[in-house]
């Protein structure tokens, strides 16, 4: 029966940021957390996972401190018990850091037979974290995971690559990275919600992690953000029936030459 | 001997880079290297610009199997810089790359320079909602999304020096049954006119409505990622997105798509912008030039009509 550590990151709604006109600097500020997509795949695969082949699951996060808010969510999808590393060093981290602080973690917590992440955060999307952590803790990494399944003492999982499908196994503990298709996340139920509140979580102290200063150093330092703004004519046909907003719009695009 | 290295498993992509590379060569003063599974490719990556060439002897290795060859090559040349292909294998190695030389990464540069010191690069954030600008110190890794960057000019004049490497790739990993993924040899990228298909469309039999009016004004058939990965109605080749094709075409119709950020970030190259949807509030009327907000199920036929030559 596997156990498993699912990966997550609590990142901002990005459907909810604005950018503001003046300087196109990013409004967050009616922007709320969640759980980054596609570790919610992970979630959800890791929770299918042993619904079918017993085991338990773990969840474990580094963020600042609004982690906190994460930890009911994740345990109501599934997980037995959710670790989590709060510090303000994770408001500046890149892949490297992160990697650092998440391989460190699991180090601390013990062994896993599977460890699982989404293929991207909805964030910054640098796809790393499962190969670098892979690399760390010198495990194999499966990555662009679409379908798990286990094999003799380890899994077998379908990667889903730009121009093909291929099966990759591996015996022992392994490293692996899910896309979105791979499943469909479950909304939690209520009892699920209710269950999550009683399920336990344990901070973990980033001063116990035995890292040194320069592992929390990020190397890919963010120098600028800015929002894309595309100039468009925003004419929008909403008044009068079908047809009178089909002619008009016919009209516009012969008049730009395109029909 | 420090330098500029490039890697990727597809050569395409590879030469593509060099470019990419010429321009860190003259800024960093640093010879310019690739490294291959390819020793047939040796004398062009030279003619395009490459002083050195480091063939990986590790013939039909799974490339995310030799993530920790490249990270002791690059390692023991003291690589400045390392330029991935971007493809899904490659930023796969390049992510345990980075990891085994404790350096930086950036995925999907955009842009890549050396200014003071360090690597500048352009990349998206929040799937193409806002453009970041980051520095990376070195040595540093970055990978590159294939067609970024056209090949260099080559030049058979140029001299080069190819060494061969032996390799002992990561065996852990067994790998079967690959299959080609099942391609139509459509490609929407060099289509002009596009008629894109998103959610709104309750059925797959519903697509012929987009069908007619796309065959109306000589439009290929494009959709969205749940149309394509979700509902398996398309094929992936046509699905535009952060995660998809990137298309530029003078005519982009969007029918039924809401223009969640991670498709708009796919079409914001279109010269035109239309979009049909039945939600006044749906944010692709934002990213449009055109718009009717209505039933598309009404709106496509009648517009079909009026567009027929």
């Amino acid at each position: 029966m596997p156990k498993i550590l699912v990966c997550y990151k609590w990142v901002l709604d990005e459907q909810d940021i604005k950018i503001n006109p003046a300087d196109l600097s990013l409004d967050p500020s009616r922007a709320k957390g969640k759980i980054s997509d596609f570790d919610r795949n992970a979630i959800e695969e890791a929770t299918l996972l042993v619904e079918k082949l017993g085991g338990t699951v773990d969840a474990l996060t580094y963020g600042t401190s609004t982690v906190k808010q994460s930890l009911k969510d994740v345990l109501s999808r599934g997980p037995n018990k959710v670790f989590w590393v709060a510090d303000a060093s994770a408001e500046k981290a890149d892949a490297h850091v992160i990697a650092n602080v998440l391989a460190a973690a699991i180090r601390k917590i013990g062994q896993y037979d599977l460890i699982l992440c989404g293929e991207g955060s909805s964030d910054s999307y640098n796809q790393q974290i499962a190969p670098r952590l892979a690399a760390l803790l010198d495990l194999p990494a499966i990555t662009y995971v679409q379908e798990i399944s286990a094999s003799g003492n380890g899994f077998s999982a379908t990667r889903k690559l730009t121009d093909c499908t291929e099966v990759a196994t591996v015996q022992g503990p392994a490293v692996i990275s899910v896309l979105g298709e791979i499943n469909k996340p479950r909304i939690p139920s209520l009892k699920q919600v209710l269950a999550a509140a009683k399920k336990p979580s344990e901070e973990i102290k980033i001063a116990d992690l035995g890292l040194t200063p320069e592992d929390l150093v990020p190397k890919v330092i963010c120098i600028s953000v800015k929002g894309f703004v595309m100039t468009r004519k925003n004419v929008v046909y909403k008044d009068g029936d079908a047809a009178a907003k089909v002619a008009k719009l016919a009209d516009s695009l012969k008049k730009e030459g395109l029909c | 001997m420090a330098g500029i290295f490039v890697f990727s498993e597809e050569d395409a992509v590879a030469r593509q880079l060099l470019t990419a590379g010429l321009e860190l060569k003259a800024a960093m003063q640093l010879p310019l290297c690739v490294i291959t599974t390819n020793a047939g490719e040796a004398d062009t990556f030279i003619h395009l610009g490459a002083e050195k060439v480091f063939v990986l002897k590790a013939p039909k290795a799974w490339p995310e199997g030799l993530a920790k060859v490249v990270a002791d090559l690059a390692r023991s040349e003291q690589a400045s810089v390392l330029l991935v292909g971007g493809t899904l294998r490659g930023k796969d190695i390049a992510a345990k790359v980075a990891s085994l030389l404790k350096a930086g990464l950036v995925s999907d540069a955009q842009k890549v320079k050396f200014s003071n010191g360090v690597l500048e690069t352009t990349r998206l954030l929040y799937a193409g909602l806002a453009l970041c600008e980051d520095t990376v110190a070195i040595p540093a890794v970055v990978t590159v999304p294939p067609r970024t960057f056209t090949e260099p000019v080559p030049s058979a004049d140029r001299q080069g020096a190819v060494q061969s490497v032996e390799a002992v790739p990561d065996t852990r990993v067994a790998i079967s049954n690959v299959c080609p993924i099942e391609s139509e040899g459509v490609d929407i990228t060099a289509a002009s006119k596009l008629v894109s298909v998103g959610r709104g469309f309750a059925h797959k039999e519903d697509l012929h409505l987009a069908e007619e009016l796309a065959k109306a004004i000589g439009a290929e058939i494009s959709c969205t990622r749940g149309v394509a990965e979700d509902y398996h109605w398309l094929p992936i080749e046509r699905y535009i997105g952060i995660s998809g094709q990137k298309v530029k075409p003078d005519l982009y119709l969007a029918a039924g798509i809401s223009g969640q950020v991670q498709h708009v970030v796919g079409i914001r190259d279109s010269k035109f912008i239309v979009a049909v949807n039945s939600d006044e509030r749906a944010p692709i009327f934002e990213a449009a030039d055109y718009g009717i907000v209505g039933d598309m199920y009404e709106v496509l036929p009648l517009l079909t009509a009026a567009l027929k030559h």
